[in-house]
């Protein structure tokens, strides 16, 4: 069904240069010029074969050096599911990536594209209201990037102070590790927030494990 | 008389800006509307969302595949069998692995039981906005049956972490399955009464009736599902339509919106859709319980799980609506990025289109009907 839609699209759309990417697990995509994706979108919702009514989601992921955005698609008449992507090069840490808004097809992507714009940073030009939605109104940052820090002040509250966080918690499963003799069988899943002190006995104990076990 | 006209020219008028919310029983949760009324009807309506966001999906980047279901858990408060199922299975598809028979029926079996009690829940709270209290009781009744069965089972009341990926946590006995089989058979009884008491009565029926219509062409535009896309009269149900599970085993049928007290789409519909879904519930409960068979609960699943490379969009069939889980895994122990679709986020997205030219009242009638739960809509 994908191989019909990506030649359908590739004979309606001019220069939108549809490509199916076949996985082996999971599910295939197809990827599309991103400046051809309202005449995309709008291709796939007319046409009578496919018939595409519902926008189910617009989501992105970010790769370091692009963000790819997908548009999952699906027909209730035909029963077709579909995902669209499109590739957009990302420049600096905070800067928005821009791409066309498809509020026009379908309402669905009002809220959708305030979501992704709210959360990665991908800026729909055409939009009627792109605010942001979960996070608060004077938010900075994009959280679901990868090379995303939290800010340190917000409205003049400290995020995430320092006597708020529980330290003898986060460093309970170290101390676990650091009194068993086989530290690999207990799983901790606060490894992230240990005080650095630990830390390095921790690792001071588990080389010299290594090189007892290389010596056997 | 002419004095009163220029006095009246010389008036200026404007919209009146109300807050609905974060604290308002209306709204079920922390949303906050902002509505602005002429005298008492809507004109406009802004949602404002976010009360309740964690961010949970920067969260699940941080821990292990096994690590994420307590987080679904956290969504909808109210159908976490469901949640936590969505999940299991997204990761089950990208790994290969078989779940045995005898924990695909008691999936079945639970969440079947846990859109009963969802349902009861809307069924209670809908009618305490429309101003009956005593459904609510009822409803609580029923439901607390099927509370203490999962704490049974799994030790909690609301956030179970029950369903895990390869199978179920923990077993059901024989004595649990007879239960089951006991409450169907009054449940069965006790729907038959309370639609008759809150469904067919008069001023309920006059409260929904011909109030927020959604049209088929609306809910389509709106990516609507489950019992908000059904109320408008569309056959859809991913449990027959797309199945997954072992729902192509049982019989049962979908029940959509007729328009029998009013227009096709309407608060009554979708009250009926709800309700009426109960009963079929009850149907696939029965079959289960008999095709259930003895046997392990647990697949073979690899000690760290490692998913391969690859991406994907899975749903399926929650209480409110369908929940879809894109996965994108780069080969490693944790995911690299899980984006949660939403229903009761789609649905939120309809109110502005909605709320113009209602009464307040009826604005309050058609949250309440389109059943959102805040921690799935900020997640």
């Amino acid at each position: 069904m994908l191989k019909e839609i990506t030649e359908f699209l590739n004979k309606e759309v001019a220069g939108c240069n549809a490509t199916l990417k076949e996985a082996e697990v999971g599910d295939s995509t197809i990827f599309v010029e991103a400046s051809s994706i309202k005449k995309v979108c709008f291709a796939l919702k007319d046409s009578a074969e496919f018939d595409v009514n519902v926008l189910q989601a617009i989501t992105g992921c970010d790769y370091s050096d692009r963000i790819e955005v997908s548009y999952i698609l699906a027909s209730f008449t035909k029963n077709i599911e579909v995902i669209v992507k499109v590739k957009l090069p990302k420049t600096g840490k905070n800067d928005l990536v821009k791409i066309e808004s498809v509020c026009d097809v379908w309402k669905a992507a009002n809220f959708q594209e305030r979501e992704t714009y709210d959360l990665l940073g991908v800026e729909f030009t055409g939009h009627p209201d792109l605010r942001r939605i979960l996070c608060p109104y004077d938010w900075e940052g994009y959280p679901l990037r990868k090379d995303y820090e939290v800010q340190k002040v917000w409205q003049g509250l400290e995020v995430n102070p320092a006597h708020k966080i529980n330290q003898e918690d986060h460093d309970f499963m170290t101390k676990l590790k650091l009194s068993s003799d086989n530290p690999k069988i207990v799983t901790g899943s606060w490894e992230g927030h240990v005080s650095p002190e630990l830390l390095e006995q921790l690792n001071t104990k588990m080389a010299s494990l290594k090189d007892a076990s290389s010596e056997e | 008389m002419d004095q009163y006209n220029e006095e009246q020219e010389k008036l200026h008028t404007d919209l009146l800006t109300l807050n609905m919310g974060p604290q308002h029983p209306a709204t079920h949760g922390v949303l906050r509307v902002e509505i602005k009324t002429d005298s008492e009807v809507v004109a406009q309506a802004i949602p404002h969302l976010g009360y309740l966001h964690r961010c949970m999906e920067k969260h699940c980047e941080d821990v292990d595949y096994r690590g994420v279901i307590p987080y679904t858990d956290r969504l909808d408060y109210l159908a976490s069998m469901s949640m936590e199922w969505g999940y299991s299975l997204a990761v089950e598809k990208m790994l290969g692995t078989e779940v045995p028979a005898r924990a695909e029926y008691i999936r079945v079996i639970i969440a079947e039981l846990q859109r009963i009690a969802s349902h009861l829940m809307y069924f209670g709270t809908y009618a305490i906005d429309l101003g009956a209290f005593t459904p609510f009781l009822y409803a609580f009744q029923d439901r607390e049956e099927i509370l203490r069965l999962f704490e049974e089972i799994s030790g909690a009341r609301l956030l179970y972490n029950y369903v895990w990926i390869g199978g179920v946590w923990n077993d059901l006995n024989d004595e649990q399955l007879r239960r089951i089989g006991k409450f169907c058979d009054k449940m069965e009884e006790n729907m038959k009464k309370y639609h008759a008491l809150v469904g067919m009565n008069k001023i309920f029926r006059d409260r929904t009736a011909n109030v927020g219509i959604i049209s088929k062409e609306l809910a389509y535009e709106y990516g609507a599902t489950g019992p908000v896309l059904r109320g408008s009269g569309v056959e859809w149900d991913l449990r027959k339509n797309r199945p997954y599970g072992y729902y192509d085993k049982f019989d049962f049928d979908i029940v959509t919106g007729k328009g029998e007290m009013g227009q096709v789409g309407d608060c009554w519909d979708r009250y009926y859709v709800r309700v009426f879904e109960i009963n079929e519930s009850i149907k696939i409960l029965r079959q289960a319980l008999d095709g259930i068979e003895a046997g392990p609960i647990m697949g073979k699943v690899p000690k760290i799980i490692k998913v391969p490379e690859g991406e994907i969009y899975l749903r399926t069939e929650c209480p409110r609506g369908e929940l879809g889980y894109h996965l994108i895994s780069d080969g490693g122990k944790k995911p690299y990025r899980l984006k949660v679709k939403s229903s009761c986020f789609t649905h939120t997205s309809m109110l502005p289109d909605l709320a113009p030219g209602q009464l307040i009242a009826d604005f309050v009638a058609t949250i309440g009907s389109i059943d959102i739960v805040l921690g799935e809509v900020d997640r």
